[in-house]
């Protein structure tokens, strides 16, 4: 660091010290000359230098015709647009967060044809806080292929991207050689240096920037000695490890009591109001979580599920399906039982058989109308105690006959099998084995199986 | 003639011994010591021993019975099955399958390890009491019974052929029967 402030304040000196040179020098040609070092002044450009035919072939790099630059022009773009002590007045962390694509990119500075560049030796690429910075641009090291030409790419593509790493050792020896032909006369720099180093520090670790040179090496002598007199531990003590026993508490003070789940969770369930109120608590309000949307296609419920139609409506019937009764009428016929087209058709068939004078044809499904009437000598029921015959020949085959009643008009012809004689139907033959009668005829018996 | 076992066994404290009526000294011995010692021995002497036993009973059943050969079957199964209940042997049973005898031990403490004394043992009362060599074949054991067909020698040797080869021990019996019929 303290190097730094040496070269700092040896380029002052010199930048003083050259102030009253004439400014009539040639400008050394630097390929992508809108970078310049970062405590360096770029040499000026040749004052009304003709600017050389752009490459056809290469338009991406094609540049602007340059200015007709003045030795005024000249000096103001230098002193305004190299923000020298910007990169000392932001601290790290700023440059870390700042935005590392900015919208609004920094004027391009004047840049030389791309024959002239191609031509020349090539010169080490600079840190991008050498060029002009506003507050929004970041100075973190990486810059775009945008700055180097007029043409604004649309997006900004990973391939746009150039990081410039440089060190600024490698940067310093082509300012060094600059500033021997620089000669900027500001002899209040030191004083005003002196003066604001003594003020404190701002609150705010982002400065604006500097307007002028002398009040960006006035912040940037304040920022050195700002640093230099902070205190920083050698060593960061190794951290510890494993399981440490903990202090014991000073008297009166006590951690926190474990909450009760059970009282929490009785909180959540139950209302501030009893298990019956209807109007959810301001606790349960609070929270409540508002879920995201369901990612994915979006699904719409039909309504009329929520209306389901009748059973029967919805199920098909087929031909030979039937419904079976149900309990109400079990053991019974059903009332609007309707009798099938083949029935309808024989009825009409017996109706026209047997003349007008049958009786009109009711549904089945309705009682009759016209009850007949028991007659008690035409078709009365009559109930004729049975006979069954104790003849011994026909033991095995009992008869019943029943006795038809005299008064009956139409006597039912019965049918009976002829008695046949009892014989034998089918013959069992036992065959007696015989028995030893002693264990020894046992014995000798079984030793003769198997023998040949 | 019913068998009585009243005071079949003697109990001789003094000297130590324990003496069965009509016979000589016997040993209480546990069953699963005898048992291991037949399993130890050869085929020959545990047949050799079971029929020593049944020779024992044999001869004792004779003295209760005096002539064997007139007895029917349930007072030979009684006595002798007595004369083996008094040696801890069994229950012994008879079944008649056709022409062919078969003895029959349950609960018998030396289980399936014991069943070749047991066969030794009939083989051994037969030929004392009745004076019959005969050949005890194991039919079968179910649970705590087994079966012992009691044939001559050359029933014996089809059975247990056929036992071999897998045929059931009533298909067994059956064949004996017919091939005694068709001889």
């Amino acid at each position: 660091m303290s190097q730094e402030v040496a070269r700092l304040e040896e380029l002052l000196a010199r930048v003083q010290r050259n102030a009253a040179l004439p400014r009539s020098v040639a400008l050394p040609p630097t390929a992508f000359a809108a970078p310049a070092p970062t405590f360096a002044v770029p040499p000026p450009a040749p004052v009304q230098a003709a600017p050389p035919p752009p490459a056809p072939s290469e338009p991406y790099f094609e540049p602007p015709p340059p200015p007709a630059f003045t030795t005024d022009a000249l000096e103001e773009h230098f002193f305004d647009s190299v923000p020298a002590p910007a990169l000392l007045d932001q601290s790290v962390d700023d440059m870390l967060l700042a935005d590392p694509f900015p919208s609004q990119m920094p004027a391009p500075p004047a840049a030389q044809a791309y024959t002239d560049m191609l031509d020349e030796d090539p010169v080490p690429l600079v840190r991008s806080a050498a060029h002009r910075l506003d507050d929004a641009e970041d100075i973190s090291g990486v810059m775009t292929v945008s700055q180097f030409s007029e043409q604004v790419p649309e997006e900004l593509l990973e391939d746009d991207i150039v990081e410039v790493s440089v060190s600024v050792d490698s940067v310093a020896p082509a300012g060094n050689e600059l500033d021997d032909d620089l000669n900027f006369g500001d002899d209040e720099i030191s004083e005003e240096s002196a003066r604001t180093s003594d003020e404190p520090p701002a609150s705010s670790s982002r400065h604006k920037v500097a307007g002028t040179m002398d009040e960006a090496l006035a912040r940037a002598a304040e920022q050195i000695d700002f640093d230099e007199g902070r205190e920083v531990p050698l060593k960061t003590p190794p951290p510890e490890s494993g399981p440490q026993e903990a202090m014991p508490l000073p008297m009166g003070i006590h951690a926190p009591l474990a909450p009760d789940i059970e009282e929490l969770l009785e909180a959540d369930i139950l209302p501030a109001g009893g298990v019956y109120a209807a109007v959810p608590t301001t606790e349960q309000v609070g929270q409540t979580i508002d879920l995201e949307e369901a990612r994915g296609p979006h699904l719409e419920l039909d309504s009329a599920l929520s209306h389901p139609a009748p059973l029967h409506a919805e199920l098909p019937h087929e031909e030979l399906e039937v419904t079976l009764p149900r309990r109400e009428f079990g053991g019974g016929y059903q009332d609007d039982l309707m009798p099938p087209p083949e029935a309808r058709q024989e009825l009409d068939a017996h109706r026209n058989r047997y003349g007008d004078d049958a009786p009109p044809p009711e549904s089945l499904a309705q009682y009759p109308s016209q009850q007949p009437e028991a007659s008690p000598q035409a078709f009365a029921p009559v109930i004729v105690p049975a006979n069954v015959s104790n003849d011994p020949y026909t033991q095995n085959a009992p008869m019943v006959t029943v006795d038809a009643p005299s008064n009956a008009a139409f006597a039912p012809e019965l049918l009976a099998r002829p008695d046949i004689n009892p014989g034998p139907v089918a013959k069992f033959i036992r065959v007696e084995s015989p028995r030893p009668s002693t264990f020894l005829q046992l014995l000798d018996a079984s030793l003769d199986l198997g023998r040949n | 003639m019913n068998f009585d076992p009243s005071y079949a066994l003697e109990f001789d404290f003094g000297r130590g011994q324990v003496r069965m009526a009509n016979a000589g000294e016997r040993l209480v011995v546990p069953s699963d010591a005898l048992l291991a010692l037949c399993q130890g021995a050869s085929e020959d002497a545990v047949r050799d021993f079971g029929r020593r036993l049944g020779t024992e009973a044999g001869r004792a059943m004779l003295g209760r019975l005096g002539e064997a050969w007139q007895a029917p079957l349930e007072t030979v199964v009684e006595h002798l099955g007595g004369e083996l209940a008094l040696m801890g042997l069994g229950s012994l049973g008879l079944e008649r399958w056709g022409q062919a005898l078969v003895l029959s031990f349950s609960y018998s403490p030396l289980g399936q390890g014991g069943d070749l004394l047991l066969g030794s043992v009939l083989e051994g009362a037969m030929q004392r009491a009745f004076g019959r060599d005969v050949v005890a074949v194991k039919l079968m054991r179910e649970g705590d019974q087994v079966r012992f067909l009691v044939a001559g020698f050359d029933g014996a040797r089809k059975a247990s052929d056929w036992l071999y080869q897998g045929v059931p021990w009533g298909d067994v019996l059956t064949r004996l029967t017919n091939s005694r019929g068709q001889s």
